[in-house]
């Protein structure tokens, strides 16, 4: 058994360990009350803004519940195109070694989809709209493996972080800090999987690529950052908390300092490894 | 509520300046915006955010059908022709 088959392996014990039932593990409470924390106020999209200073505490609060029905929206999007990348993968030639493992990230992710939606239609009786859209097009070969992994991990490694700190915020409504717990229990084991596999990926397939390949991986996924990070700056979001100009809002925050600090800070261990690994020829602009 | 030629017009000047390279007397309005890759795939995240915020409606891209955004002609088609978006 190699390195990679062992890590696989422990994965998939560890996963079994874990295992829960996503309709008994959680309390979900009858009704909940909007102005309170949903969102750790730091990781709040317009945080640190004037506008934010303006808002009022009950506003503040208000807009921490519709970011978090923003984040888990991102995340049901984010996984559905997730589960289905890995459901084509699962049993496919040459995945022997990975398979059992998908199994179980497919298990999770759609356990994860669960607490989202369920949390998004009980309480703001939506999830947001999907703003992405991929179009089908010619890969060289192992360039759309590469890229799946890649993409996978980039929307990964971001949302980690986040869980990370409200899954430790007390501040926080329980269900939405269970939530993100919960999450980031199983997301640590997918982000451990997801790095090894891409990096083995990438080291297999990169050498036999011309270099307009390579180039092309590097400044799609330079894009694709960019792009998953819009999602954190929803104009729908801004509007359902009571914001005026929304989609101003949204314009003017996103390429405003304080929000190119929070999101360099945020994304700063996903670019060493794409930069480390040479996915990424350079450090991107986020 | 913008006339359908400034909405035209509104869409035409997105899509040079977000290219950066195609001329605007190179762009029709039946030129294909997708198959030349005059826009890309991560770009339409942009061009759904204009358009919501140009037509007052959110977009959900799940539920578009396949060449909504193929030329400026679809778009405005798609989400700004009440009758053509009723009639499909």
């Amino acid at each position: 058994m190699n390195g990679f088959e062992a890590t696989v392996a422990k994965l998939c014990n560890t996963s079994v360990r874990d295992y829960i039932n996503p309709y008994s593990y959680l309390e979900w409470p009858e009704t909940i009350d909007v102005e309170q924390w949903y969102t750790s106020p730091e990781l709040i999209s317009l945080y640190g803004t004037p506008l934010y200073d303006s808002l009022s505490l009950a506003e503040q609060k208000r807009l921490s519940f519709y970011e978090a029905i923003n984040f888990f929206s991102l995340n049901i999007h984010g996984e559905k195109s997730l589960i289905e990348g890995l459901a084509q993968r699962l049993y496919r030639k040459g995945n022997d070694t990975i398979s059992p493992y998908i199994h179980h990230f497919l298990d999770e992710e759609n356990k994860h989809m669960t607490y989202f939606g369920g949390f998004c239609m009980r309480y703001a009786g939506k999830v947001y709209s999907d703003r992405k859209m991929v179009f089908p097009r010619e890969y060289a070969p192992g360039e759309e493996e590469v890229l799946f992994f890649a993409k996978v991990l980039v929307f990964e490694e971001i949302v980690d972080v986040y869980n990370k700190r409200m899954a430790k915020d007390e501040r926080l409504v329980p269900i939405a800090r269970q939530i993100n717990f919960l999450h980031h229990r199983d997301e640590s084991r997918h982000l451990a999987f997801g790095r090894l596999h891409l990096k083995n990926l990438f080291a297999k397939y990169a050498p036999t690529w011309p270099a307009e390949t390579r180039d092309g991986v590097s400044e799609y996924l330079k894009n694709y950052i960019a792009t998953t990070w819009k999602e954190y700056y929803n104009p729908a979001a801004y509007k359902d908390a009571g914001l005026n100009n929304p989609f101003d809002i949204q314009e003017e925050f996103f390429r405003s300092d304080v929000a190119k600090a929070h999101r360099k800070q945020i994304s700063t261990a996903c670019i060493r490894f794409l930069t480390e690994t040479g996915i990424l020829g350079e450090v991107p602009q986020v | 509520m913008k006339t359908e030629t400034e909405v035209r017009q509104s869409l035409r000047d997105w899509i040079v300046k977000t290219n950066g390279k195609i001329r605007a007397e190179d762009l029709a309005d039946d030129t294909p915006i997708i198959d030349r890759r005059i826009i890309s795939s991560l770009q339409l995240m942009d061009l759904i955010l204009m358009l919501e915020r140009l037509s007052g409606n959110p977009i959900d891209a799940e539920m578009l059908r396949p060449g909504a955004f193929s030329d400026i002609n679809a778009i405005y088609r798609n989400f700004f022709d009440t009758a053509y978006a009723q009639a499909n």
